[in-house]
Parts: C-alpha cells; sequence; structure tokens
C-alpha cells in the first residue's frame, strides 16, 4: 500500500512539475539499432502521455557497451541515485538490474528479453514487462506458402545470443513438426556471417534468420548469398525490408518500446507491477520486397500475397488496405 | 556507495587481474586465454550451482577447470611450440564453443540462487551493507596468500626467474617449460575462480561475459604498478589489487558524472579510460606543480 501510495504520489507531483520529476533508469547492454529504437519508444510512449525530459520526468541513459561486468555496475549506480523506476532492455542488463532490485520496491519494467522465465527473472513483486519473442511457426508457414515444395530450411545465427539461442531451438521444434529439414549454420560474430550464410548455398531451398542481433549487423552479407543464388530469405524484422531481404516479418521495435512504455505508463499510474503480467508483443507484420523477387526472379504466388501487410515496389512501401 | 561497489568488484575482478599478473608480470607469458576462462568458471559454477551442488564446491569446480584449460595453454605452447599468444587465442575460442556446451545455451540465469559470496557474508555477521565487501575480501585475501606463499617456495622462486631467464632456470636442472605450464595454470585457475565470483555477484552467466577480460586484468596490473611502484611481491600483489579497484572505480565514477558533464551513454568507455589516465597522470602533474613552486 505504502508503495501505491508513493507511486501515486510521485505521479502527482511530476504532474504538477512540483520539486522533483520522475527519475527513471533505462539500461542496456550495447548500442544496436533496434535495442536504441526500443529505448527511443520508451521515451516517445511516456512523452506522449505527459512526461516531458527535464520537466515531470529525468532519464538515466546508460549503455554498458558490451561489457557485463559494467551492467551490473549501472544498475548500483541507479540504485544509489534512487532512481524511481528501471527499464532494463536485453537479457544480462535485466539480470543485472533484478539481481541488485530484487530486495527493494522500485519497479523494474524489462524489455526486449525474449524468454524472461528461462532468464530467471519473473516471479519478483516488483518485476514486470515485455517479451519480444517473435512467432516462429508463423514464420515458417508463411515460408511452406510462399516456397513451394519447401523441404530444407537454412538458419544463420549466433549460439552465443541468449535470444537468438531460444528462438534457434523453436525452429528446430517447428521444422520437426512439419516435416522441414533444418540446416544451420553457426557465426560466432559479425565477421562469421559470410562464411555461414556461404554454407548453406546448394543445400536449402530458403533462408530464415530470426531477430538474431549478430545477423542483424551482418544482414548484407545474407542478403549477398540469398541474392547470388536464388535463395528466398525471410528475416524477422520489418526494418530491413530496404536492405534486400525477400520477405521480412514481425514487429518494429520502436513499437516493442512503446509497449513497454505503456507498461511504465501503468506502473506510474499505480498500479503495482506485480498485478502487471509480462506481455509478448502482438501484431507481426508481412513485408514482400518485390523489387528483390524480380531481381531474384521469384514469383510470390498471389494467394500469398493477400497475406501480406505491404510490399516494397519500385523503392517505396505500400501498405496494403 | 560509489566506493563500496567499485571496492567489492574491483576484489572480485582482482582474483583475474592477480591472474593475469602472473602470466603476464611474473611468466612474461602473454596469455589471452583469460577471455575463455573467465567465462569458463562461471559456466562451470552456475552449471554445479544449478545442479544442486554447493556454491562453494561450484567455486571449486571453477577453479579446477581454469587449471585444466591454462595447462592446456602451456602445454600448447611448451610442447608443441606454439606461439604463446596464438596458444592462448587457440584456448580463449575453443573455451568459446565449449562453454555454450557446458550451459547447453548462452546465458544461465543464477538469481536467487545460493551464492558463495552471499553464503559467506551472512557467516560472517560483517557490518550491514558491508558484507559483500568483506566476503570479497575474504576471496581475494584467500588468493593474494596463496599466490604470496607459493612465489615465495624454492618452486615459486623457480618460476619467477623463468621470466626473466629461462636459460639460468635451465643450468639450475629444472626444466623451464614444466614451470611455465604451471604458471598458466594457477594463473587461469585464479580467473576462472574470478569469473564464478562474478557471475555469483551478478545473478547470471553468460557466454559473452568473457568480452575484454584480457583489456581489464592488463589496465589493472599496470595502473597498480604506476600508482605504488612495487618493489617486492608483496607490494606487487597489493599493487594488481588496488588498480583493480582503481580500474572498477574509474566505471562507477565514469556512470556516475558522465551525463552531468555532458557525455553520453555512449561515450562510457572514453570516460572510464579518461579517468583511468588521469589517475595515472596526478603523481606527474603534481610533480610538475612542485616544479613550479619550487
Amino acid at each position: 500500500m505504502r508503495r501505491v501510495l508513493a507511486v501515486s504520489a510521485l505521479l502527482v507531483f511530476g504532474l504538477l512539475g512540483a520539486a522533483r520529476p520522475i527519475l527513471i533508469g533505462i539500461t542496456q547492454i550495447v548500442d544496436h539499432p533496434a535495442l536504441n529504437a526500443v529505448r527511443d519508444g520508451v521515451i516517445e510512449a511516456l512523452r506522449r502521455a505527459g512526461y516531458v525530459e527535464g520537466q515531470n520526468v529525468q532519464y538515466l541513459l546508460t549503455n554498458a557497451q558490451g561489457d557485463f561486468s559494467v551492467a551490473i555496475a549501472i544498475a548500483q549506480e541507479f540504485r544509489a541515485r534512487g532512481v524511481d523506476l528501471v527499464v532494463s532492455i536485453t537479457t544480462p542488463s535485466s539480470q543485472a538490474v533484478v539481481q541488485v532490485f530484487k530486495d527493494t520496491h522500485v519497479p523494474v519494467i524489462f524489455s526486449a528479453v525474449t524468454d524472461p522465465v528461462g532468464a530467471g527473472i519473473t516471479g519478483y513483486p516488483n518485476v514486470t514487462g515485455a517479451s519480444d519473442m517473435i512467432d516462429v511457426r508463423a514464420d515458417v508457414e508463411l515460408l511452406l506458402k510462399l516456397v513451394p515444395g519447401l523441404k530444407r530450411l537454412g538458419q544463420v545465427y549466433n549460439p552465443g545470443e541468449a535470444n537468438s539461442a531460444i528462438l534457434t531451438e523453436m525452429t528446430k521444434k517447428v521444422c520437426a513438426e512439419l516435416g522441414i529439414e533444418l540446416i544451420v549454420a553457426a557465426a560466432n560474430g559479425t565477421a562469421e556471417v559470410p562464411l555461414a550464410a556461404q554454407s548453406l548455398v546448394g543445400r536449402v531451398d530458403a533462408i530464415y534468420c530470426t531477430t538474431d542481433n549478430t545477423v542483424a549487423a551482418a544482414l548484407d552479407a545474407v542478403v549477398a548469398v540469398s541474392k547470388a543464388h536464388k535463395i528466398p530469405f525471410l528475416f524477422a524484422d520489418p526494418t530491413s525490408l530496404e536492405r534486400g531481404v525477400l520477405i521480412c516479418t514481425g514487429f518494429d521495435y520502436f513499437d516493442h518500446g512503446l509497449l513497454t512504455g505503456e507498461i511504465v505508463l501503468k506502473v506510474l499510474g499505480g498500479t503495482p507491477p506485480s498485478a502487471i503480467p509480462f506481455v509478448r508483443q502482438a501484431g507481426t507484420q508481412v513485408w514482400l520486397n518485390l523489387d528483390v523477387a524480380q531481381e531474384m526472379g521469384f514469383v510470390f504466388p498471389e494467394e500469398a500475397k493477400k497475406l501480406a501487410t505491404g510490399l516494397l515496389f519500385g523503392g517505396q512501401r505500400f501498405v496494403k488496405e | 556507495m560509489l566506493f563500496l561497489h567499485a571496492a567489492e568488484q574491483g576484489l572480485i575482478y582482482g582474483l583475474m587481474a592477480l591472474g593475469v599478473y602472473l602470466s603476464f608480470r611474473v611468466l612474461a607469458f602473454p596469455d589471452l586465454s583469460v577471455d575463455g576462462t573467465f567465462p569458463l568458471g562461471a559456466a562451470v559454477a552456475g552449471m554445479l550451482v544449478l545442479r544442486g551442488f554447493s556454491p562453494y564446491l561450484a567455486l571449486l569446480g571453477a577453479l579446477g577447470a581454469g587449471l585444466v584449460a591454462g595447462a592446456f595453454t602451456g602445454v600448447l605452447a611448451t610442447r608443441l611450440r606454439i606461439p604463446g599468444l596464438l596458444a592462448g587465442v587457440l584456448t580463449m575460442i575453443m573455451l568459446y564453443s565449449l562453454n555454450l556446451r557446458i550451459m547447453g545455451r548462452p546465458n544461465l540465469s543464477l538469481l536467487g540462487r545460493p551464492s558463495a559470496l552471499l553464503g559467506l557474508a551472512r557467516a560472517l555477521a560483517a557490518p550491514r551493507g558491508y558484507e559483500i565487501l568483506v566476503a570479497a575480501g575474504l576471496f581475494a585475501a584467500f588468493v593474494f596468500v596463496l599466490l604470496l606463499l607459493f612465489l615465495h617456495t624454492e618452486l615459486g622462486g623457480t618460476l619467477r626467474a623463468v621470466g626473466q631467464n629461462p636459460e639460468m632456470v635451465r643450468a639450475l636442472g629444472t626444466n623451464p617449460e614444466n614451470l611455465v605450464v604451471l604458471g598458466v595454470a594457477l594463473s587461469n585457475g585464479f580467473v576462472a575462480l574470478s569469473g564464478a565470483l562474478a557471475s555469483q555477484y551478478s545473478g547470471f552467466a553468460d557466454v559473452g561475459m568473457g568480452i575484454g577480460t584480457i583489456v581489464a586484468g592488463l589496465a589493472s596490473v599496470m595502473v597498480g604498478e604506476i600508482l605504488l611502484r612495487p618493489r617486492g611481491i608483496f607490494s606487487h600483489l597489493v599493487a594488481v589489487l588496488l588498480g583493480s579497484v582503481v580500474y572498477r572505480l574509474a566505471i562507477s565514477l565514469a556512470l556516475r558524472y558522465g551525463a552531468a558533464l555532458g557525455f553520453t551513454a555512449s561515450d562510457l568507455r572514453l570516460l572510464t579510460a579518461l579517468v583511468v589516465l588521469g589517475a595515472l597522470a596526478a603523481p606527474a602533474l603534481r610533480t610538475a606543480l612542485r616544479g613550479g613552486e619550487a
């Protein structure tokens, strides 16, 4: 009860623009376009709700710059500074924050964590958030519709990425159920992506990559292989369409940030985190790249086009009505 | 709080720095396997804790795994005549895959799991708020004393001679190669132990947590040397731990005051390096100022 009062009081003071703005710590493990988009989405969601930086809210934006020991130092710094709420982006940053804040009443809202249960950050009364788990089954079923006769599916992934490894496990399961052979090619860093993608040539009918940060960073290498060898490529990131991916699915990470921001707003509105179950990002988009299809001599089945959110044609996106 | 957490981490990562000191400085062996043995310790200890073993036993397991991995690097360098740098690199990249295999996945959550740091802290009834520091200090003291005593034994003395004059060691009838294997093994044992403690401290083990270990280790060793200008073994070891604390303090200071000074989150590493530089330049600046007065 005291916590609810405290949070409500904060909100009231915040809206009145009184003495102390709400202090929100945002932490992420690295600089990465998708993760930065999440951070921007959170701030935008709060801005839309009337939280103006410097007036009634103040952000501590931090980044461990890839050093895991810094993730814990950031969490301790948040606690020392007496933040009113923490937004933790990615699995390791969230684990570090939960480790430091698990015995406090400070709300922790995680984001861009694929498997919060597996990450061990659920079950704490002050912790909730948003999972960026994608719909792997829907992606594979879409490929089955778009690529008739799909028997062998290739996947480039980084086995060292917590989020990606889970999605590859799921892809394996889904493929086994659908009678597709999955051939994985591991890339332990961006420099290994070209070799991994090339290793799939001649062995697969299509390539499917999930929200793997390593692949995202070296996406051009996979696109090059896909185009050169006319292998249809589905990538679970709708913002990568212009980079030459044939099929893009999933959600925009900025939207994931907005969703996370809505949870933050609920908590600031007085709802205790324990009363908010963690949510999964909904709203999978399907984008088809007609320019690349033409380049590759690939023809999308007419029926499949009906499934699309939109098309890229002549370098422009067209959203389907 | 700032100093407290920096000191905690400085001691925990200081074990790793002591390991780096042993290979780089005592043996003059540029061992890069530490980027792999640090997460190896976390992986082994994490799996043992998750399987229900005592967290203290898990630390021993990590120590053992680090000893074996270090000995492997040592054997590559001495028996197979692979240059030391390459031997370390090979072990490091092998360990990346091996760590993934040990954990079965890239990230293990240790949140709420038994921790040797917390366990020891509770058992000690240390002053409130300082429990972790005292526990981390005890672990650091344990390795510190172990290393100090070892380097003062006859074997340890010969080991020290290996780094300076291997030919002399050979002339004395000892095979310096065996000592290199022993030294690199011990070094990586300490590094793995440090990794295990760091994972219990952070609440997770991740296959990526080894990145930059060698950089932090070398920085700690050298910062300590410049600040303390140590002469004997004892003061050298103290300097390493001090360097480690200063390095962590630099990160904490960069996090605390960076934004107020107009730096953004992406400037953190730059700022950390600048704080370290400031600490290193301080004695020279002071001397220069004194010179100006005189």
